[in-house]
């Protein structure tokens, strides 16, 4: 039986140092994420409809009753391999899984996904090297549209462009995990971050924990009313509707008293299914709800993590279960 | 499969130890057997590695308890009910007990783990080698449980009771560790287990404290635990069946001195009673304490081979002195220092008159300090070397006489069990001596005592005889080192936390450490040349009856008068006798005169008891009939319910 081919950052890095000419390859790559994804975005406030009642309102939402069942979350890892002129071959690795809570513990549900790839701009390379990719049996990943067609590009430009499609991947991977959970379960999962780019966002099983706020979507005297949420407090539910996503219900909900910090520790945006027939009342009834799940979830805290004000016990499980396999 | 393998850089496996993690509720202790299934074939064979769990750990993925109190607010109160367990492991560190194939020796490959069942158990702990069908030479010692494992733990009768290796010893706390109940226990085994073609074997134990080994054929009290033990371990759950109790008189020599006294109890208790002669083989034991220089020594061999047992006469003394007991010794004494003060000499037969009156004193003390054993009239009562039964236990009780005669006991004895096993004419081949608070006769510090080094002796060369030492003690460092080192088997029971600071005990774990002195009754730890590593087991209770009890059911006879004490012994050998007929029969006779025909008729066994004993008080007859008797014949009970015929 022929040895399976190991796609694994150091498989590959076998693979083509194997397939290229000698001292080609970098000594050794660390992740591009670090270095590059955080301050891509503009931070922005976008205004979007209120659903519940008239006005951006604090709502007390109660005590914190653990439901959820699972928790999902995805990481992402790429790394550059080498350059051809200054094109940078960039390996990517997406992963995503579901920990599902058992009797109190945390387990995984189904299978995990873990992805490798290379991200190479097919039209910026020669046919040759492409080929020579190819050979390896690896698989490759064409981000050719990342170029505008005026030469060639600024490196970082390119680099950042592959770790872009590496996150899309990723997203992938989590989508599809939160669609089999869905499939298969009506249990409520947790998701970490939105589920408006996913089908899950039509169904009532997924609910979205949005952690970072480069965009806000308050303004003006209802974004003072959110900063100002206590602990245990959440704000009017609010509907987001975006070109290529599905529109869903949000809003705001402190999990930890801020007093002493910066505004936005410990406030996370919850994203459920938009329930377009409810009532305001129905709406802020299930918002209340959520968040009591969600609150339930803060403890035990995910320390050492840096975010661990917003993140919850069950995605850092899954974070460090990902870390162990991918 | 109940574990992983696990090494990481910081802490790697090596061929004597690995680690693994199990689930949060996996049966593993320490302690617990495990066998390793290799993945990777070396040389063709995939490796499987036994060992014995000794640390465990357990952590979470908590980084800093800090954390944890950030997590709750300061309070340990809140969310007490947090929906979720942090992530947790159980880490254990086992110590490698047998690899397979043993060579190349390599460090332990990561694998899957699994409980040790039964054939495991005897694998690991290379008991296969000695259990074979046939040819087992297996001693039972206990069982070894974990999970849904029990096993039967052997030791190698060729390592327990030579010639490869021999001895044991057992360390632990009083009263909670078991010793003495252990070593009863094992004796038990070793009479049921020891091989036919080994031959046969006896126990000689000197009882040293209370009540403990006195009632040894009598049967304790099991519950259905120990009773699964006895059967798994195939040991009958009763007394011993062959006794034999030795006792030296009291002080005023006619009662026992022992705790088994009651009269239902004496048909297998013997006086023990010693003559000149006997004593003064072993001077040396009682003397060298009192610092008897080359002088008096000289005096003393002069008296064992001129005067002792044979007619005496010098010129210069009143008369011919036929010397065979301390009373004849101190008749000789005296006719010789007055003879020298008569011609006012101050040397006889180059013996200075000092030296003289200085050994004179030294015997005359003997003679007190050891009253009750050393009988003034030079009769003997013996233990029956050259007889000694098959599967026999005899008991030596010295629990109550003075630390002069128990050194004298001890030194005595088991120099003659040492002879004859040496002539290869004691009756048996093995003899298990056992002598309890070791600590007390072959102490690490003090002074170089004749009994520690007899002690020592028998440690570095009983095995090759099949003399073989049994010995417990609270303390382990506070024995002489090379006692316990020679000690092929070491059993720990419950220890004190201080012994367990001692230097001997840093080779174990801590956690192994904690397990020692946390011991619950009937749970030792267990050394044996074949065991690469202690291996914790359970035994039972003794099938016997406990010292106290018996010491409570059969209370100690009161002490009787002369008369009473008489009509006791020979009622033993004549139904017929009665207290009326002994009262009429020494009325006129001196108590010295009286206990000497006592003794001579115990010795005698005469067919006509009565005539016997009678004619010991004419004048005519000598008393002097100090031949060593025979295996000592059971004796026939006294009716219980009349015990003295009145
Ligand atoms: N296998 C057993 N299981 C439970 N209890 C036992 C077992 N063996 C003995 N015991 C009990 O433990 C107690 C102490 O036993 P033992 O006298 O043998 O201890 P020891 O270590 O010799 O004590 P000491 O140092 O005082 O002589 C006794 O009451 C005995 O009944
Ligand atoms: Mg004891």
């Amino acid at each position: 039986m022929s040895e399976q081919l190991d796609h694994s950052f150091r498989g590959a890095q076998r693979a083509l140092a194997a397939a290229l000419p000698p001292g080609a390859m970098l000594d050794r790559g660390g992740a591009l994420e670090l270095a590059a994804l955080n301050p891509s975005e503009a931070p922005r406030l976008i205004a979007a409809t209120l659903v519940e009642g008239g006005s951006m309102r604090r709502h007390q939402v109660g005590e914190p009753v653990a439901q959820f069942a699972a928790f999902l979350d995805g990481t992402q890892v790429s790394r550059v391999m080498t350059y051809r002129d200054a094109v940078p071959v960039v390996h990517g690795t997406v992963a995503a899984v579901v920990r599902e809570r058992r009797d109190r513990r945390m387990g995984t549900w189904g299978r995990p996904i873990v992805r490798h790839r290379l991200y190479v701009p097919r039209a910026l390379v020669p046919a040759a090297f492409w080929e020579r990719l190819e050979s390896t049996g690896l698989e490759i990943s064409d981000t050719s549209d990342a170029a505008d067609g005026s030469g060639t590009p600024h490196p970082f430009a390119l680099r950042d462009a592959a770790i872009h499609r590496v996150q899309k991947d990723r997203e992938r991977a989590e989508h599809e995990l939160a669609e089999q959970w869905c499939g298969s379960e009506s249990r409520p999962l947790f998701v970490d971050g939105g589920i408006s780019g996913s089908a899950v966002a039509q169904s009532s099983c997924a609910v979205g924990v949005v952690k970072s706020h480069r965009t806000l979507y308050v303004e003006g005297a209802d974004l003072v009313t959110v900063l100002a949420l206590g602990e245990g407090e959440r704000s009017s539910v609010l509907r987001i509707t975006s070109p290529r996503r599905t529109t869903v219900a949000s809003w705001y909900l402190r999990l930890r008293d801020a007093s002493g910090r910066d505004p936005l520790w410990g406030l996370v945006r919850v994203e459920m299914k938009a329930e377009d027939d409810a009532s305001a009342g129905e709406v802020g009834h299930r918002a209340d709800e959520i968040s009591r799940w969600i609150l339930a979830e803060t403890s035990p805290v995910s320390l050492p993590d840096a975010r661990w004000d917003k993140m919850v016990y069950g995605i850092r499980d899954c974070e460090e279960f990902l870390k162990v396999i991918q | 499969m109940m574990g992983r393998v696990v090494a990481t850089e910081r802490k790697p496996n090596t061929p004597h130890e690995f680690h693994f993690w199990t689930a949060l509720d996996s049966p593993v202790g320490i302690g617990t057997i495990v066998r390793v299934e290799g993945s990777t074939a070396v040389g063709g064979q995939v490796p499987r590695i036994y060992g014995v769990v000794v640390e465990g750990f357990s952590y979470t993925d908590l980084q800093s308890p800090l954390h944890d109190v950030m997590g709750h607010d300061g309070a340990p109160g809140n969310h007490a009910m947090s929906s979720t367990e942090r992530a947790e492991i159980r880490l254990y560190t086992a110590h490698v007990l047998r690899q397979i194939p043993e060579e190349p020796l390599q460090p332990v490959p990561m694998g899957s783990v699994f409980l040790a069942d039964d054939a495991d158990v005897a694998v690991a702990l290379r008991m296969d080698g000695y259990l074979r069908e046939g040819e087992s030479t297996g001693i039972p010692i206990g069982i070894y449980r974990a999970g849904g494992t029990e096993a039967a733990i052997h030791l190698d009768a060729d390592f327990l009771l030579g010639p490869e290796a021999a001895h044991l010893n057992i360390t632990g706390v009083s009263g909670l560790a078991t010793k003495t109940s252990a070593v009863e226990w094992v004796m038990q085994s070793i009479f049921t287990h020891f091989p036919a073609s080994k031959g046969s074997v006896a126990a000689l134990c000197f009882n040293v404290k209370g009540p403990d080994l006195c009632f040894l054929d009598k049967p304790g009290i099991l519950d259905h635990a120990d009773r699964a033990i006895y059967e798994k371990c195939g040991v009958p759950a009763g007394p011993f069946e062959n006794v034999q109790y030795y006792a030296p008189y009291k002080s005023d020599g006619f009662s026992l001195n022992t705790l088994r006294s009651n009269e239902a109890l004496l048909d297998n208790v013997t006086p023990l009673t010693w003559g000149l002669r006997e004593v003064l083989q072993y001077a040396e034991v009682l003397l060298n304490k009192d610092d008897v220089d080359a002088k008096a020594d000289a005096m003393i061999d002069f008296i064992k081979e001129n005067v002792l047992d044979r007619p005496f006469s010098d010129p210069m003394l009143e008369r011919t002195h036929t010397v065979t007991s301390f009373a004849d010794l101190e008749q000789w004494f005296r006719d010789v220092l007055r003879a020298l003060e008569k011609k006012d000499d101050q040397s006889w037969r180059t013996h200075h008159v000092a030296t003289i009156r200085k050994v004179r004193n030294r015997l005359s003390n003997i003679s007190t300090r050891c009253k009750g054993l050393v009988a003034d009239d030079g009769a003997v009562s013996d233990l029956p070397f050259g007889t000694f039964q098959d599967r026999t236990v005899y008991v030596v009780d010295i629990a109550s006489v003075e630390e002069d005669a128990q050194d004298l006991i001890f030194a005595r004895v088991v120099t003659r069990l040492r002879e004859h096993l040496e002539r290869r004419d004691l009756g048996v081949n093995h003899v298990v001596v056992f002598v309890d608070e070791l600590n007390k006769y072959a102490p690490s510090d003090g002074a170089d005592t004749y009994v520690r080094k007899m002690l020592l002796d028998l440690a570095e060369r009983g095995r090759y005889l099949g003399l073989v030492l049994f010995s417990a003690q609270q303390f382990r460092s506070q024995v002489h080192r090379r006692v316990v080192g020679n000690s092929g088997t070491s059993l720990f029971g419950r220890m004190d936390a201080d012994e367990l600071a001692t230097p001997g005990y840093a080779v174990l774990s801590p956690a192994t450490r904690t397990k020692l002195s946390t011991l619950e009754k009937g749970q030792l730890m267990v050394r044996h040349p074949h065991f690469t590593q202690p291996i914790f087991v359970r035994f039972p209770r003794p099938a016997i009856m406990r010292g106290r009890d018996g010491a409570e059911l059969y209370p100690q006879a009161t002490d009787v008068t002369l008369e009473h004490a008489v009509t006791r012994s020979l009622r033993a050998l004549d139904p017929s006798v009665t207290l009326a007929w002994v009262q009429d029969t020494i009325i006129m006779h001196e108590p010295e005169a009286v206990l000497k025909a006592r003794n001579a008729t115990v010795r005698a066994r005469p067919d006509d008891v009565r005539a016997f004993f009678r004619s010991q008080f004419r004048p005519t007859v000598s008393g002097k009939a100090a031949q060593r008797p025979a295996a000592p014949a059971v004796l026939r009970t006294t009716p219980a319910d009349d015990p003295y015929g009145f």
